[in-house]
């Protein structure tokens, strides 16, 4: 188990900046998972811990002790890898080994380690396969066993469920936080889907254009966003946007106007808004319900029923459309018209730049 | 039923046509095997039957040819031209792939422009760098010109572009050294291109007739190749003898090509998948 510090980490590719002075803390045993949308910078920063890129600029700590220049073998990580990346001619007993065997481990220990690690992720009958012969689950718990083997300070895994199927990808993603729990070691993860960060993180880094948006656990993510980009990616279906001004309401109190919707009026507390300024609102789907104060009125353009769920897609005019979340949406069908009604609490609220209005 | 007709007229097109190709193809290997069958004067005579002066033409071929000694020549100039141009040949390629720099481009076109330069360019040239190093008349001075192939290079730069990067990530986290990604991954990974380059390279090597005609001058020293060649322009040359040679000389590439045919396949699809 280790520490990992980045301070004030950059990269360059000539005049391309991709990491854009990235300062993190991660503790002893943590669980961060990096996620952001395809070229944020996320696996390039990953790359750049594991030793396989250049850091630019900054510093890079393991332990306290400065990484920068140090050998990837030498860093104490293990990297799994979007592809595998197995050795397509060696068995799976023999790719597991590798690193030991250049690293002069005593044959006997590496025999040891490699029934230990095939033991923890069920590989016994597997060991004498090539990884042609192998599933792509079971290629991936290669991959898990052979950085397991070297006992890691910390585990980078790139991408690790992309490849998979979706039932897959659910029982590799037990299996993950299964093997956390049991080897208590840090991992860094990095994916782009929201909902693989959500279930295994700690701690969830959003990155946007090489830039960390906002460090969080998930819950604190997902409930109090800084900005419109994080509210957005994280939740899904993701959260809706609308439109509007704040304006004085007739209590006293501000309120946002909705002009693509009817001119609804939904009461904010905002301490920081002025009457004028343009504004997003943010709601979640699963924030719309039968009683709340306020409401949209709003026809059904289309329906998705999960069974236990059914999301509905609905608009005023040629307004963008509102993603709803409603346990009893059986009855619903297109074209009927709704009062989608919501509590402003839950409402977020942000300025042009989309940044939070609190 | 037109629709029919049409089909079928179309199929008789093509496979009328592949069957001509092929059996140009074929016919001259046909001609070669039945002429070594026959006397000198039917093959002059324009005979492609099986004729019955097999065993005359290979009792004379071996009374003239020294053929252990010929032929070891040959095996020992292609193994050597071989093994050495694909080691130097796929390491550049390699490099050339992998390693980035601002001149990598430029120097790889330059490289690629070597092969628009005629052999026969080169020659005298080439004579008279072996022949100030002492080497005319020895197997290294036929070897050495060939190991820097450009196309060997450019085809190995070409396959290494399916390298996997993932792959060499992974051997740097496990602690390899360059060296040893490209002796301890990439070869094996890639040993289908390799067995396609053998191919390549070892029938260029085995069938090379000008450049070891120019610099091997002792009757010791000389390859099949060389040997057919003079058993043909004789004053009366026995075309019989001059078929079994060709015959025999054949027969190792044909070895080479059946016994890595699978792997030429596969290397010429792309190693990596």
């Amino acid at each position: 188990m280790s520490d990992l510090q980045l301070s004030g980490i950059c990269k360059s590719y000539g005049s391309l900046e991709v990491i854009k002075g990235v300062d993190l803390d991660i503790k002893s045993g943590e669980f961060v998972v990096f996620v952001g949308p395809s070229g944020c910078g996320k696996s390039t920063l990953l790359r750049m811990i594991a030793g396989l890129e250049e850091i630019t600029y900054g510093d890079l700590t393991i332990d306290g002790e400065r990484m920068n220049d140090v050998d990837p073998s030498k860093r104490g990580i293990a990297m799994v890898f979007q592809s595998y990346a197995l050795y397509p001619h060696m068995t799976v007993r023999e790719n597991m080994g590798f690193a030991l065997r250049f690293a002069g481990v005593a044959k006997a220990e590496i025999e040891r380690r490699v029934g230990e690690a095939a033991k923890i992720l069920e590989l016994d009958p597997l060991l004498d396969r090539k990884p042609k012969q192998l599933s792509g689950g079971q290629r991936q718990r290669v991959a898990i066993g052979r950085a397991i083997i070297r006992h890691p300070k910390i585990f980078l895994f790139d991408e690790p469920l992309s490849n998979l199927d979706a039932e897959l990808r659910v029982h590799m993603r037990i299996e993950i936080a299964r093997l956390h729990k049991t080897l208590a070691t840090t991992i860094v993860y990095v994916t782009h889907d929201q909902v693989e960060a959500m279930t295994l993180a700690d701690k969830i880094v959003v990155m946007r254009g090489g830039v960390v948006e906002q460090v969080g656990s998930p819950l604190e993510l997902y409930d109090d966003p800084a900005n419109l980009f994080v509210a957005g990616f994280i939740g899904s279906p993701k959260m809706n946007f609308l439109k509007g001004a704040v304006e004085p309401g007739d209590d006293g109190q501000l309120c946002v106007r909705l002009p693509d919707y009817a001119d609804a009026k939904i009461p904010i507390r905002v301490n920081a808004a002025v009457p004028g300024t343009p504004v997003t609102v943010g709601i979640r789907p699963e924030h719309f319900n039968e009683t709340g104060p306020a409401a949209l009125e709003l026809t059904i353009d289309m329906l998705e029923h999960l069974g236990g769920e059914t999301f509905a897609y609905a608009r005023h005019g040629k307004g963008d459309l509102v993603v709803i979340e409603t346990k009893n949406g059986r009855g619903l069908k297109s074209g009927d018209r709704i009062a989608a009604r919501f509590d402003p609490a839950c409402a977020l609220v942000f300025d042009v730049n989309g940044r939070r209005l609190r | 039923m037109t629709n029919g007709i049409g089909r079928a007229a179309g199929a008789l097109l093509t496979y009328g046509f592949l069957g001509l190709m092929a059996f140009l193809s074929v016919f001259p290997f046909l001609w070669m095997a039945l002429g070594a069958t026959n006397s000198s004067i039917d093959i002059i005579k324009g005979r492609v039957l099986p004729g019955a002066a097999l065993a005359t033409n290979v009792s004379t071929f071996f009374t003239q040819v020294n053929a252990p000694l010929v032929f070891w020549n040959s095996a020992k100039i292609a193994i050597l031209a071989t093994v050495l141009t694909l080691a130097v040949s796929s390491l550049a390629g390699y490099g050339f792939e992998i390693f980035r720099s601002r001149q990598r481009e430029r120097l790889y076109r330059a490289m690629l422009l070597t092969l628009m330069i005629p052999f026969a360019a080169l020659m005298i040239p080439l004579f008279i760098m072996m022949g100030k190093a002492g080497l005319i008349n020895t197997h290294i001075a036929v070897v050495l010109p060939t190991i820097g192939s450009a196309f060997v290079v450019f085809y190995f730069r070409q396959c290494t572009k399916a390298f996997p990067s993932e792959l060499r990530d992974a051997a740097k986290v496990d602690g390899l050294k360059e060296w040893q990604i490209f002796l301890f991954i990439y070869v094996p990974v890639m040993r289908s291109t390799y067995a396609a380059a053998f191919i390549i390279v070892f029938m260029t090597a085995w069938n090379n007739y000008l450049w070891p005609l120019i610099v091997l001058q002792s009757n010791e020293t000389k390859t099949i190749t060389l040997v057919i060649s003079s058993l043909a322009s004789a004053y009366y040359p026995d075309y019989g003898v001059v078929m079994v040679g060709t015959v025999l000389a054949t027969l190792p590439t044909l070895a080479v090509f059946f016994f890595m045919q699978r792997q030429f396949v596969q290397g010429m699809l792309g190693s990596v998948k």
